[in-house]
Protein backbone atom coordinates (compact mmCIF):
# COMPACT_ATOMS: atom_id res chain seq x y z
CA UNK A 1 0.00 0.00 0.00
CA UNK A 2 1.49 3.32 -1.06
CA UNK A 3 1.53 5.71 1.88
CA UNK A 4 0.66 8.93 0.05
CA UNK A 5 0.01 10.78 3.32
CA UNK A 6 3.47 10.15 4.75
CA UNK A 7 5.26 10.71 1.45
CA UNK A 8 3.44 13.97 0.80
CA UNK A 9 4.20 15.14 4.33
CA UNK A 10 7.91 14.35 4.07
CA UNK A 11 8.20 15.62 0.49
CA UNK A 12 8.22 19.22 1.71
CA UNK A 13 10.65 18.81 4.58
CA UNK A 14 10.71 22.47 5.57
CA UNK A 15 6.95 22.57 5.96
CA UNK A 16 7.05 19.34 7.93
CA UNK A 17 9.72 20.81 10.18
CA UNK A 18 7.59 23.89 10.80
CA UNK A 19 4.57 21.75 11.63
CA UNK A 20 6.36 19.46 14.06
CA UNK A 21 8.20 22.43 15.57
CA UNK A 22 4.84 24.01 16.37
CA UNK A 23 3.64 20.81 18.00
CA UNK A 24 6.97 20.29 19.80
CA UNK A 25 6.88 23.86 21.10
CA UNK A 26 3.41 23.36 22.54
CA UNK A 27 4.35 19.99 24.06
CA UNK A 28 7.54 21.36 25.63
CA UNK A 29 5.66 24.35 27.00
CA UNK A 30 3.01 22.15 28.57
CA UNK A 31 5.57 19.74 30.01
CA UNK A 32 7.75 22.51 31.42
CA UNK A 33 4.89 24.55 32.84
CA UNK A 34 3.02 21.66 34.37
CA UNK A 35 6.27 19.87 35.32
CA UNK A 36 7.54 22.94 37.18
CA UNK A 37 4.14 23.39 38.78
CA UNK A 38 4.16 19.78 39.97
CA UNK A 39 7.75 20.22 41.14
CA UNK A 40 6.83 23.29 43.18
CA UNK A 41 3.77 21.54 44.55
CA UNK A 42 5.97 18.62 45.48
CA UNK A 43 8.26 21.00 47.39
CA UNK A 44 5.26 22.53 49.13
CA UNK A 45 4.40 19.23 50.81
CA UNK A 46 7.55 17.11 50.51
CA UNK A 47 8.30 17.16 54.23
CA UNK A 48 4.70 16.22 55.08
CA UNK A 49 4.86 13.30 52.65
CA UNK A 50 8.13 12.02 54.12
CA UNK A 51 7.44 12.49 57.82
CA UNK A 52 6.09 9.25 59.24
CA UNK A 53 3.05 10.91 60.81
CA UNK A 54 -0.56 9.89 60.17
CA UNK A 55 -2.11 12.95 61.83
CA UNK A 56 -0.94 16.53 62.25
CA UNK A 57 -2.10 18.93 64.92
CA UNK A 58 -1.62 22.55 63.92
CA UNK A 59 -2.58 25.84 65.47
CA UNK A 60 -5.97 27.06 64.30
CA UNK A 61 -6.11 28.17 60.64
CA UNK A 62 -2.47 27.51 59.82
CA UNK A 63 -2.36 27.91 56.07
CA UNK A 64 0.60 25.72 55.16
CA UNK A 65 3.49 23.86 56.71
CA UNK A 66 6.02 26.67 56.21
CA UNK A 67 3.88 29.32 57.97
CA UNK A 68 3.73 27.71 61.38
CA UNK A 69 2.30 29.32 64.50
CA UNK A 70 2.96 28.36 68.08
CA UNK A 71 0.87 26.71 70.78
CA UNK A 72 1.85 25.13 74.11
CA UNK A 73 4.11 22.12 73.81
CA UNK A 74 2.34 20.43 76.73
CA UNK A 75 -0.67 19.67 74.50
CA UNK A 76 1.22 16.65 73.31
CA UNK A 77 0.68 15.05 76.73
CA UNK A 78 -3.08 15.11 76.16
CA UNK A 79 -2.68 13.19 72.96
CA UNK A 80 -0.20 10.49 73.90
CA UNK A 81 -2.90 8.77 75.93
CA UNK A 82 -5.51 8.73 73.14
CA UNK A 83 -6.41 5.11 72.38
CA UNK A 84 -5.02 4.13 68.98
CA UNK A 85 -2.12 6.60 69.12
CA UNK A 86 1.19 4.77 69.00
CA UNK A 87 3.32 7.84 69.52
CA UNK A 88 3.03 11.63 69.52
CA UNK A 89 5.80 14.24 69.42
CA UNK A 90 6.22 17.98 69.04
CA UNK A 91 7.65 19.40 65.84
CA UNK A 92 8.89 22.93 65.43
CA UNK A 93 9.03 24.44 61.94
CA UNK A 94 10.36 27.97 62.26
CA UNK A 95 11.95 30.56 60.03
CA UNK A 96 15.29 31.83 61.39
CA UNK A 97 17.87 34.29 60.12
CA UNK A 98 21.33 33.05 59.24
CA UNK A 99 24.40 35.30 59.09
CA UNK A 100 26.78 34.16 56.39
CA UNK A 101 30.59 34.52 56.49
CA UNK A 102 30.24 37.16 53.78
CA UNK A 103 28.24 39.34 56.15
CA UNK A 104 25.04 38.74 54.19
CA UNK A 105 21.90 37.57 55.89
CA UNK A 106 19.78 34.71 54.67
CA UNK A 107 16.98 32.61 56.04
CA UNK A 108 16.56 28.97 56.95
CA UNK A 109 13.47 26.95 57.71
CA UNK A 110 14.36 25.00 60.83
CA UNK A 111 12.76 21.60 61.45
CA UNK A 112 13.22 20.60 65.07
CA UNK A 113 12.38 17.24 66.64
CA UNK A 114 13.53 15.40 69.73
CA UNK A 115 14.01 12.17 67.81
CA UNK A 116 14.48 12.54 64.09
CA UNK A 117 15.01 8.86 63.41
CA UNK A 118 11.68 7.90 64.93
CA UNK A 119 9.88 10.13 62.41
CA UNK A 120 12.11 9.16 59.47
CA UNK A 121 13.18 12.76 59.05
CA UNK A 122 15.25 13.83 57.19
CA UNK A 123 14.88 11.01 54.68
CA UNK A 124 18.05 11.51 52.68
CA UNK A 125 21.13 12.04 54.88
CA UNK A 126 24.33 12.20 52.85
CA UNK A 127 26.78 13.12 55.64
CA UNK A 128 26.73 13.08 59.44
CA UNK A 129 24.96 11.23 62.25
CA UNK A 130 21.52 12.50 63.32
CA UNK A 131 22.07 11.29 66.90
CA UNK A 132 24.81 13.91 67.29
CA UNK A 133 22.30 16.77 66.97
CA UNK A 134 21.50 16.51 70.71
CA UNK A 135 25.13 16.89 71.70
CA UNK A 136 25.65 20.60 71.17
CA UNK A 137 24.92 23.62 69.02
CA UNK A 138 24.74 21.56 65.89
CA UNK A 139 22.66 21.49 62.77
CA UNK A 140 22.18 19.51 59.61
CA UNK A 141 21.80 21.57 56.44
CA UNK A 142 20.30 20.57 53.13
CA UNK A 143 22.58 20.64 50.08
CA UNK A 144 20.18 23.00 48.31
CA UNK A 145 21.49 25.72 50.66
CA UNK A 146 24.69 25.89 48.62
CA UNK A 147 22.99 28.16 46.09
CA UNK A 148 22.05 30.70 48.76
CA UNK A 149 24.77 30.28 51.35
CA UNK A 150 27.68 29.34 49.12
CA UNK A 151 29.69 26.16 49.51
CA UNK A 152 29.65 24.58 52.97
CA UNK A 153 30.85 21.37 54.54
CA UNK A 154 30.40 19.59 57.84
CA UNK A 155 32.65 21.31 60.34
CA UNK A 156 31.78 24.80 59.10
CA UNK A 157 29.99 27.26 61.38
CA UNK A 158 27.02 29.50 60.63
CA UNK A 159 25.37 32.05 62.91
CA UNK A 160 21.67 31.34 63.42
CA UNK A 161 19.78 34.15 65.19
CA UNK A 162 23.07 35.23 66.71
CA UNK A 163 24.03 31.73 67.88
CA UNK A 164 27.16 30.10 66.46
CA UNK A 165 26.03 26.71 65.13
CA UNK A 166 28.25 23.99 63.74
CA UNK A 167 27.15 22.16 60.60
CA UNK A 168 27.58 18.45 61.36
CA UNK A 169 25.64 16.86 58.56
CA UNK A 170 24.20 17.30 55.14
CA UNK A 171 20.91 16.18 53.61
CA UNK A 172 19.44 16.09 50.11
CA UNK A 173 16.01 16.81 48.62
CA UNK A 174 14.61 18.57 51.71
CA UNK A 175 13.14 21.61 49.98
CA UNK A 176 10.55 24.21 50.76
CA UNK A 177 8.15 25.86 48.34
CA UNK A 178 9.86 29.23 48.79
CA UNK A 179 13.28 27.58 48.24
CA UNK A 180 14.35 28.71 51.72
CA UNK A 181 16.98 26.12 52.74
CA UNK A 182 15.84 23.62 55.34
CA UNK A 183 18.00 22.84 58.36
CA UNK A 184 17.49 20.26 61.11
CA UNK A 185 18.06 21.10 64.76
CA UNK A 186 17.30 19.36 68.04
CA UNK A 187 13.93 20.40 69.47
CA UNK A 188 15.29 22.01 72.66
CA UNK A 189 18.06 23.74 70.71
CA UNK A 190 15.47 25.34 68.44
CA UNK A 191 13.65 26.68 71.48
CA UNK A 192 16.94 28.14 72.75
CA UNK A 193 17.61 29.81 69.44
CA UNK A 194 14.32 31.71 69.51
CA UNK A 195 13.34 31.71 73.18
CA UNK A 196 10.85 34.53 73.03
CA UNK A 197 8.54 32.69 70.66
CA UNK A 198 9.46 29.06 71.15
CA UNK A 199 10.18 28.45 74.83
CA UNK A 200 7.43 26.17 76.10
CA UNK A 201 5.87 26.13 72.64
CA UNK A 202 5.71 23.95 69.60
CA UNK A 203 4.26 24.53 66.14
CA UNK A 204 2.94 21.05 65.34
CA UNK A 205 2.20 17.76 67.02
CA UNK A 206 2.85 14.64 64.99
CA UNK A 207 0.83 11.52 65.69
CA UNK A 208 1.50 7.99 64.55
CA UNK A 209 -1.44 5.60 64.75
CA UNK A 210 -1.10 2.14 66.20
CA UNK A 211 -1.54 -0.70 63.69
CA UNK A 212 -5.25 -1.45 63.22
CA UNK A 213 -6.35 1.78 64.93
CA UNK A 214 -9.63 3.33 63.82
CA UNK A 215 -8.41 6.50 62.16
CA UNK A 216 -11.78 8.27 62.30
CA UNK A 217 -12.24 7.48 65.97
CA UNK A 218 -8.72 8.65 66.82
CA UNK A 219 -9.23 11.82 64.80
CA UNK A 220 -12.46 12.59 66.65
CA UNK A 221 -10.86 12.01 70.03
CA UNK A 222 -7.82 14.13 69.17
CA UNK A 223 -10.11 16.95 68.05
CA UNK A 224 -12.00 16.66 71.32
CA UNK A 225 -8.83 16.91 73.37
CA UNK A 226 -7.30 19.89 71.53
CA UNK A 227 -10.43 21.84 70.63
CA UNK A 228 -8.62 25.07 69.81
CA UNK A 229 -6.32 23.44 67.26
CA UNK A 230 -6.84 21.97 63.81
CA UNK A 231 -6.23 18.29 63.20
CA UNK A 232 -5.46 16.96 59.75
CA UNK A 233 -4.66 13.65 58.20
CA UNK A 234 -1.37 13.60 56.33
CA UNK A 235 -3.15 13.76 52.96
CA UNK A 236 -5.39 16.65 54.02
CA UNK A 237 -2.49 18.63 55.41
CA UNK A 238 -0.34 18.06 52.32
CA UNK A 239 -3.22 19.08 50.09
CA UNK A 240 -3.94 22.19 52.19
CA UNK A 241 -0.28 23.23 52.04
CA UNK A 242 -0.20 22.84 48.26
CA UNK A 243 -3.49 24.60 47.68
CA UNK A 244 -2.35 27.57 49.69
CA UNK A 245 0.38 28.31 47.14
CA UNK A 246 -1.84 27.57 44.16
CA UNK A 247 -4.56 29.93 45.35
CA UNK A 248 -2.61 32.67 47.07
CA UNK A 249 0.08 33.15 44.43
CA UNK A 250 -1.98 32.80 41.25
CA UNK A 251 0.40 30.00 40.32
CA UNK A 252 -2.43 27.72 39.24
CA UNK A 253 -4.04 30.37 37.03
CA UNK A 254 -0.67 31.22 35.52
CA UNK A 255 -0.05 27.56 34.77
CA UNK A 256 -3.48 27.09 33.21
CA UNK A 257 -3.08 30.23 31.09
CA UNK A 258 0.35 29.19 29.82
CA UNK A 259 -0.82 25.67 29.02
CA UNK A 260 -3.85 27.11 27.22
CA UNK A 261 -1.71 29.51 25.20
CA UNK A 262 0.81 26.77 24.40
CA UNK A 263 -1.96 24.52 23.12
CA UNK A 264 -3.48 27.39 21.16
CA UNK A 265 -0.16 28.19 19.47
CA UNK A 266 0.36 24.51 18.64
CA UNK A 267 -3.19 24.20 17.31
CA UNK A 268 -2.89 27.30 15.13
CA UNK A 269 0.51 26.27 13.73
CA UNK A 270 -0.67 22.76 12.87
CA UNK A 271 -4.02 23.94 11.49
CA UNK A 272 -2.36 26.64 9.42
CA UNK A 273 0.33 24.40 7.94
CA UNK A 274 -2.07 21.53 7.27
CA UNK A 275 -4.55 23.88 5.64
CA UNK A 276 -1.88 25.52 3.48
CA UNK A 277 -0.59 22.09 2.54
CA UNK A 278 -4.13 20.99 1.64
CA UNK A 279 -4.62 24.05 -0.54
CA UNK A 280 -1.32 23.40 -2.30
CA UNK A 281 -2.27 19.77 -2.91
CA UNK A 282 -5.81 20.54 -3.96
CA UNK A 283 -5.22 19.33 -7.55
CA UNK A 284 -3.75 16.11 -6.19
CA UNK A 285 -6.81 15.58 -4.03
CA UNK A 286 -8.94 16.35 -7.07
CA UNK A 287 -7.00 13.67 -8.93
CA UNK A 288 -7.61 11.19 -6.10
CA UNK A 289 -11.32 11.89 -6.45
CA UNK A 290 -11.21 11.73 -10.26
CA UNK A 291 -9.60 8.29 -10.25
CA UNK A 292 -12.32 7.03 -7.96
CA UNK A 293 -11.17 7.96 -4.47
CA UNK A 294 -13.76 9.21 -2.01
CA UNK A 295 -13.71 12.02 0.55
CA UNK A 296 -12.99 9.29 3.08
CA UNK A 297 -9.75 8.40 1.26
CA UNK A 298 -8.66 12.04 1.50
CA UNK A 299 -9.76 12.38 5.14
CA UNK A 300 -7.58 9.36 5.89
CA UNK A 301 -4.62 11.09 4.23
CA UNK A 302 -5.14 14.26 6.27
CA UNK A 303 -5.77 12.36 9.49
CA UNK A 304 -2.61 10.31 8.98
CA UNK A 305 -0.61 13.48 8.34
CA UNK A 306 -2.02 15.05 11.51
CA UNK A 307 -1.22 11.89 13.45
CA UNK A 308 2.36 11.76 12.17
CA UNK A 309 2.80 15.44 13.03
CA UNK A 310 1.40 14.78 16.51
CA UNK A 311 3.63 11.77 17.18
CA UNK A 312 6.85 13.35 15.87
CA UNK A 313 6.04 16.68 17.54
CA UNK A 314 5.27 14.94 20.82
CA UNK A 315 8.52 12.96 20.72
CA UNK A 316 10.56 16.08 19.93
CA UNK A 317 8.75 18.13 22.57
CA UNK A 318 9.21 15.39 25.18
CA UNK A 319 12.89 15.10 24.32
CA UNK A 320 13.34 18.84 24.76
CA UNK A 321 11.52 18.76 28.09
CA UNK A 322 13.62 15.84 29.34
CA UNK A 323 16.81 17.57 28.22
CA UNK A 324 15.72 20.62 30.20
CA UNK A 325 15.38 18.60 33.40
CA UNK A 326 19.07 18.59 34.40
CA UNK A 327 19.32 22.28 33.44
CA UNK A 328 16.39 23.08 35.73
CA UNK A 329 17.83 20.91 38.49
CA UNK A 330 20.98 23.07 38.47
CA UNK A 331 18.87 26.04 39.53
CA UNK A 332 16.98 23.96 42.09
CA UNK A 333 13.84 23.67 40.00
CA UNK A 334 12.21 20.29 39.79
CA UNK A 335 10.51 19.24 36.58
CA UNK A 336 8.16 16.41 37.46
CA UNK A 337 6.60 14.59 34.51
CA UNK A 338 4.68 11.53 35.69
CA UNK A 339 4.06 8.86 32.99
CA UNK A 340 0.30 9.29 33.40
CA UNK A 341 0.64 13.01 32.65
CA UNK A 342 2.85 12.28 29.63
CA UNK A 343 0.11 9.93 28.37
CA UNK A 344 -2.50 12.68 28.82
CA UNK A 345 -0.30 15.17 26.92
CA UNK A 346 0.18 12.64 24.11
CA UNK A 347 -3.57 12.05 23.84
CA UNK A 348 -4.16 15.81 23.95
CA UNK A 349 -1.58 16.40 21.22
CA UNK A 350 -3.24 13.81 19.03
CA UNK A 351 -6.70 15.27 19.58
CA UNK A 352 -5.49 18.82 18.91
CA UNK A 353 -3.71 17.84 15.69
CA UNK A 354 -6.77 15.94 14.47
CA UNK A 355 -8.93 18.92 15.40
CA UNK A 356 -6.56 21.13 13.39
CA UNK A 357 -7.01 18.78 10.42
CA UNK A 358 -10.80 19.20 10.60
CA UNK A 359 -10.49 22.61 8.96
CA UNK A 360 -8.86 20.93 5.99
CA UNK A 361 -11.51 18.18 6.05
CA UNK A 362 -14.14 20.81 5.32
CA UNK A 363 -12.12 22.12 2.41
CA UNK A 364 -11.54 18.77 0.72
CA UNK A 365 -15.18 17.77 1.15
CA UNK A 366 -15.99 20.49 -1.38
CA UNK A 367 -13.32 19.64 -3.94
CA UNK A 368 -14.81 19.21 -7.40
CA UNK A 369 -12.99 16.39 -9.21
CA UNK A 370 -13.75 18.20 -12.47
CA UNK A 371 -10.96 20.63 -11.58
CA UNK A 372 -8.51 18.09 -13.03
CA UNK A 373 -9.78 19.04 -16.52
CA UNK A 374 -9.06 22.71 -16.00
CA UNK A 375 -5.66 22.95 -17.58
CA UNK B 1 -19.28 -4.09 -28.59
CA UNK B 2 -19.63 -0.60 -27.17
CA UNK B 3 -18.11 0.08 -23.78
CA UNK B 4 -19.48 3.59 -23.69
CA UNK B 5 -22.76 4.93 -25.04
CA UNK B 6 -24.02 8.46 -24.53
CA UNK B 7 -27.38 9.38 -26.04
CA UNK B 8 -28.95 12.85 -26.21
CA UNK B 9 -26.92 14.14 -23.29
CA UNK B 10 -27.70 17.67 -22.17
CA UNK B 11 -26.10 19.71 -19.46
CA UNK B 12 -27.16 23.08 -18.13
CA UNK B 13 -25.55 25.19 -15.41
CA UNK B 14 -27.12 27.97 -13.44
CA UNK B 15 -25.00 31.09 -13.42
CA UNK B 16 -24.59 33.53 -10.55
CA UNK B 17 -27.57 35.67 -11.55
CA UNK B 18 -29.81 32.62 -11.85
CA UNK B 19 -29.59 32.42 -15.62
CA UNK B 20 -29.48 28.92 -17.03
CA UNK B 21 -26.68 28.24 -19.50
CA UNK B 22 -26.97 25.18 -21.70
CA UNK B 23 -23.54 23.74 -22.44
CA UNK B 24 -24.56 20.45 -24.07
CA UNK B 25 -27.63 20.09 -26.28
CA UNK B 26 -28.23 16.43 -27.01
CA UNK B 27 -24.71 15.12 -27.55
CA UNK B 28 -24.40 11.44 -28.46
CA UNK B 29 -21.33 9.25 -28.76
CA UNK B 30 -20.44 5.56 -28.77
CA UNK B 31 -17.05 4.01 -28.13
CA UNK B 32 -16.21 0.37 -28.83
CA UNK B 33 -13.56 -1.82 -27.22
CA UNK B 34 -10.21 -1.40 -28.98
CA UNK B 35 -11.43 1.74 -30.73
CA UNK B 36 -9.61 5.07 -30.64
CA UNK B 37 -11.83 8.14 -31.06
CA UNK B 38 -10.67 11.74 -31.24
CA UNK B 39 -13.10 14.37 -29.97
CA UNK B 40 -12.33 17.77 -31.42
CA UNK B 41 -13.94 21.10 -30.98
CA UNK B 42 -13.20 24.77 -30.44
CA UNK B 43 -12.92 26.35 -27.01
CA UNK B 44 -16.32 26.68 -25.36
CA UNK B 45 -17.86 23.98 -27.52
CA UNK B 46 -18.64 21.84 -24.45
CA UNK B 47 -16.05 19.13 -24.98
CA UNK B 48 -14.63 19.29 -21.43
CA UNK B 49 -18.15 19.16 -19.97
CA UNK B 50 -18.95 16.22 -22.24
CA UNK B 51 -15.73 14.51 -21.16
CA UNK B 52 -16.61 15.11 -17.48
CA UNK B 53 -20.01 13.49 -18.02
CA UNK B 54 -18.54 10.56 -19.94
CA UNK B 55 -15.99 10.20 -17.13
CA UNK B 56 -18.79 10.14 -14.50
CA UNK B 57 -17.41 13.26 -12.85
CA UNK B 58 -20.51 15.27 -13.70
CA UNK B 59 -24.06 14.01 -14.11
CA UNK B 60 -26.05 14.97 -17.21
CA UNK B 61 -29.16 17.14 -16.93
CA UNK B 62 -30.87 14.67 -19.24
CA UNK B 63 -29.99 11.88 -21.60
CA UNK B 64 -28.66 8.37 -21.16
CA UNK B 65 -25.19 7.16 -20.32
CA UNK B 66 -24.17 3.49 -20.34
CA UNK B 67 -20.71 2.51 -19.15
CA UNK B 68 -19.58 -1.06 -19.85
CA UNK B 69 -23.17 -2.25 -19.90
CA UNK B 70 -24.23 -0.40 -16.74
CA UNK B 71 -26.58 2.55 -17.06
CA UNK B 72 -25.42 5.49 -14.96
CA UNK B 73 -28.26 6.84 -12.87
CA UNK B 74 -27.89 10.63 -12.47
CA UNK B 75 -30.13 10.49 -9.41
CA UNK B 76 -27.49 8.42 -7.61
CA UNK B 77 -24.34 10.57 -7.74
CA UNK B 78 -22.85 8.57 -4.86
CA UNK B 79 -22.35 5.68 -7.32
CA UNK B 80 -20.16 7.74 -9.64
CA UNK B 81 -16.83 7.29 -7.77
CA UNK B 82 -17.30 3.52 -7.91
CA UNK B 83 -17.93 3.63 -11.67
CA UNK B 84 -14.86 5.80 -12.16
CA UNK B 85 -12.77 3.52 -9.97
CA UNK B 86 -13.69 0.33 -11.76
CA UNK B 87 -14.42 1.30 -15.35
CA UNK B 88 -12.50 4.40 -16.35
CA UNK B 89 -8.88 5.45 -16.60
CA UNK B 90 -7.95 9.12 -16.98
CA UNK B 91 -5.06 10.92 -18.64
CA UNK B 92 -4.86 14.64 -17.94
CA UNK B 93 -3.34 17.54 -19.81
CA UNK B 94 -1.17 18.47 -16.80
CA UNK B 95 -0.25 14.82 -16.11
CA UNK B 96 -1.53 15.24 -12.50
CA UNK B 97 1.06 12.90 -11.05
CA UNK B 98 1.64 12.89 -7.29
CA UNK B 99 4.98 14.68 -6.95
CA UNK B 100 5.97 12.83 -3.76
CA UNK B 101 5.50 9.40 -5.33
CA UNK B 102 7.87 7.67 -7.73
CA UNK B 103 6.66 6.66 -11.19
CA UNK B 104 5.77 3.15 -10.12
CA UNK B 105 4.19 4.37 -6.87
CA UNK B 106 1.96 6.76 -8.81
CA UNK B 107 0.56 3.78 -10.66
CA UNK B 108 0.45 1.60 -7.55
CA UNK B 109 -1.45 4.25 -5.59
CA UNK B 110 -4.13 4.42 -8.31
CA UNK B 111 -4.42 0.64 -8.06
CA UNK B 112 -4.73 0.92 -4.27
CA UNK B 113 -7.65 3.34 -4.77
CA UNK B 114 -9.22 0.75 -7.08
CA UNK B 115 -8.93 -1.80 -4.27
CA UNK B 116 -5.84 -3.67 -5.50
CA UNK B 117 -3.36 -3.98 -2.65
CA UNK B 118 0.02 -5.40 -1.71
CA UNK B 119 2.12 -7.50 -4.06
CA UNK B 120 -0.60 -7.71 -6.72
CA UNK B 121 -0.69 -3.90 -6.96
CA UNK B 122 3.07 -3.65 -7.17
CA UNK B 123 3.32 -6.32 -9.87
CA UNK B 124 0.59 -4.74 -11.98
CA UNK B 125 2.19 -1.30 -11.56
CA UNK B 126 5.55 -2.63 -12.69
CA UNK B 127 3.89 -4.38 -15.63
CA UNK B 128 2.23 -1.24 -16.99
CA UNK B 129 5.31 0.89 -16.30
CA UNK B 130 7.27 -1.63 -18.37
CA UNK B 131 4.56 -1.49 -21.06
CA UNK B 132 5.12 2.27 -21.44
CA UNK B 133 8.88 1.70 -21.58
CA UNK B 134 9.84 3.21 -18.26
CA UNK B 135 11.18 0.23 -16.33
CA UNK B 136 14.53 1.95 -15.92
CA UNK B 137 12.81 5.08 -14.55
CA UNK B 138 10.23 3.47 -12.29
CA UNK B 139 11.86 4.71 -9.08
CA UNK B 140 12.17 8.30 -10.32
CA UNK B 141 10.08 11.11 -8.87
CA UNK B 142 8.02 13.12 -11.42
CA UNK B 143 10.36 16.11 -11.01
CA UNK B 144 13.17 13.94 -12.42
CA UNK B 145 11.19 12.87 -15.50
CA UNK B 146 10.75 14.69 -18.79
CA UNK B 147 7.31 15.81 -19.98
CA UNK B 148 6.98 12.81 -22.28
CA UNK B 149 8.01 10.42 -19.52
CA UNK B 150 5.51 12.00 -17.14
CA UNK B 151 2.72 11.54 -19.67
CA UNK B 152 3.76 7.93 -20.15
CA UNK B 153 3.49 7.39 -16.39
CA UNK B 154 0.05 9.00 -16.53
CA UNK B 155 -0.92 6.62 -19.35
CA UNK B 156 0.37 3.66 -17.33
CA UNK B 157 -1.72 4.86 -14.39
CA UNK B 158 -4.83 5.11 -16.59
CA UNK B 159 -4.34 1.60 -18.00
CA UNK B 160 -3.51 -0.03 -14.66
CA UNK B 161 -6.20 -2.30 -13.28
CA UNK B 162 -7.68 -2.88 -16.74
CA UNK B 163 -10.48 -0.29 -17.04
CA UNK B 164 -12.44 -0.85 -20.27
CA UNK B 165 -12.49 2.91 -21.01
CA UNK B 166 -9.64 5.40 -21.07
CA UNK B 167 -10.42 9.11 -21.38
CA UNK B 168 -7.64 11.51 -22.23
CA UNK B 169 -7.87 15.28 -22.01
CA UNK B 170 -5.41 17.03 -24.34
CA UNK B 171 -2.64 14.49 -23.61
CA UNK B 172 -0.16 16.17 -25.97
CA UNK B 173 -0.81 19.80 -25.03
CA UNK B 174 2.27 20.04 -22.83
CA UNK B 175 4.59 18.01 -25.06
CA UNK B 176 6.66 19.03 -28.05
CA UNK B 177 5.56 17.74 -31.46
CA UNK B 178 7.96 14.81 -31.72
CA UNK B 179 7.44 13.55 -28.18
CA UNK B 180 3.69 14.09 -28.55
CA UNK B 181 3.62 11.89 -31.65
CA UNK B 182 5.61 9.15 -29.88
CA UNK B 183 3.31 9.26 -26.86
CA UNK B 184 0.21 9.10 -29.07
CA UNK B 185 1.51 6.12 -31.03
CA UNK B 186 2.38 4.26 -27.88
CA UNK B 187 -0.99 5.16 -26.35
CA UNK B 188 -2.83 3.88 -29.42
CA UNK B 189 -0.83 0.68 -29.53
CA UNK B 190 -1.48 -0.08 -25.85
CA UNK B 191 -5.19 0.68 -26.13
CA UNK B 192 -5.50 -1.64 -29.12
CA UNK B 193 -3.36 -4.38 -27.61
CA UNK B 194 -5.25 -4.30 -24.30
CA UNK B 195 -8.61 -3.87 -26.05
CA UNK B 196 -9.60 -0.61 -24.30
CA UNK B 197 -11.88 2.05 -25.71
CA UNK B 198 -9.85 5.25 -25.93
CA UNK B 199 -11.41 8.69 -26.26
CA UNK B 200 -9.03 11.60 -26.72
CA UNK B 201 -10.27 15.17 -26.39
CA UNK B 202 -7.87 17.36 -28.31
CA UNK B 203 -7.01 20.34 -30.44
CA UNK B 204 -3.93 18.57 -31.73
CA UNK B 205 -4.20 17.52 -35.41
CA UNK B 206 -1.65 14.74 -34.78
CA UNK B 207 -4.30 12.82 -32.92
CA UNK B 208 -6.16 12.33 -36.22
CA UNK B 209 -3.25 10.17 -37.41
CA UNK B 210 -3.81 7.57 -34.71
CA UNK B 211 -7.62 7.79 -34.34
CA UNK B 212 -10.01 5.32 -35.91
CA UNK B 213 -12.65 8.01 -35.92
CA UNK B 214 -12.77 11.75 -35.43
CA UNK B 215 -15.84 13.30 -33.83
CA UNK B 216 -16.44 17.04 -33.79
CA UNK B 217 -18.38 18.89 -31.16
CA UNK B 218 -19.68 22.42 -31.70
CA UNK B 219 -22.15 24.43 -29.63
CA UNK B 220 -22.85 21.48 -27.40
CA UNK B 221 -23.78 19.14 -30.25
CA UNK B 222 -21.89 16.38 -31.99
CA UNK B 223 -21.44 17.37 -35.59
CA UNK B 224 -21.89 14.80 -38.29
Amino acid sequence: MVDLARKNLLYDKLRFLITVSGVAFAVTLVFVQVGLFLGLMDNASITIEHLDADLWVTSRNTANVDFAQTFPETYVQRLRSVPGVERADNLIVWFMNVALPTGAREGTLVYALSDFRRWKMPWNVTEGNLDDLKRGKYLFLDSSATKRYGAFAPGDYREVLGHRMKIIGRTRDALSFSTTPISFVDFRRAQELSPQELTGNTTYILLKLAPGADRAAVLAEVRRRVPHNDVWTREEWASRSRHYWVESTGLGLNMIMTVFLGCLVGLVVVAQTLYTSTMEHITEFGTVKAIGGSNRDIYKILAEQATISAVVGFLLGSLQAFLLRPVMAKIDLKLIIPPSFAAVVFAGTLVLCLAAAMISFRKVAGIDPALVFRG
Amino acid sequence: MNVLEASDVTKSFREGRGEEVRVLSGASLALARGEVVALEGPSGSGKTTFLSILGCILTPSSGRLVIDGEEVDPRRPERLPTVRRLKIGFVFQQFNLFPALSAVENVEYALNVKGVRGRAARQEAERVIAAVGLSDRQGFLPRDLSGGQKQRVAIARALAGGPPIVLADEPTANLDAQVGQQVLEMFQELAKRENRGLLIVTHDPKVRTIADRVVRIADGRIAA
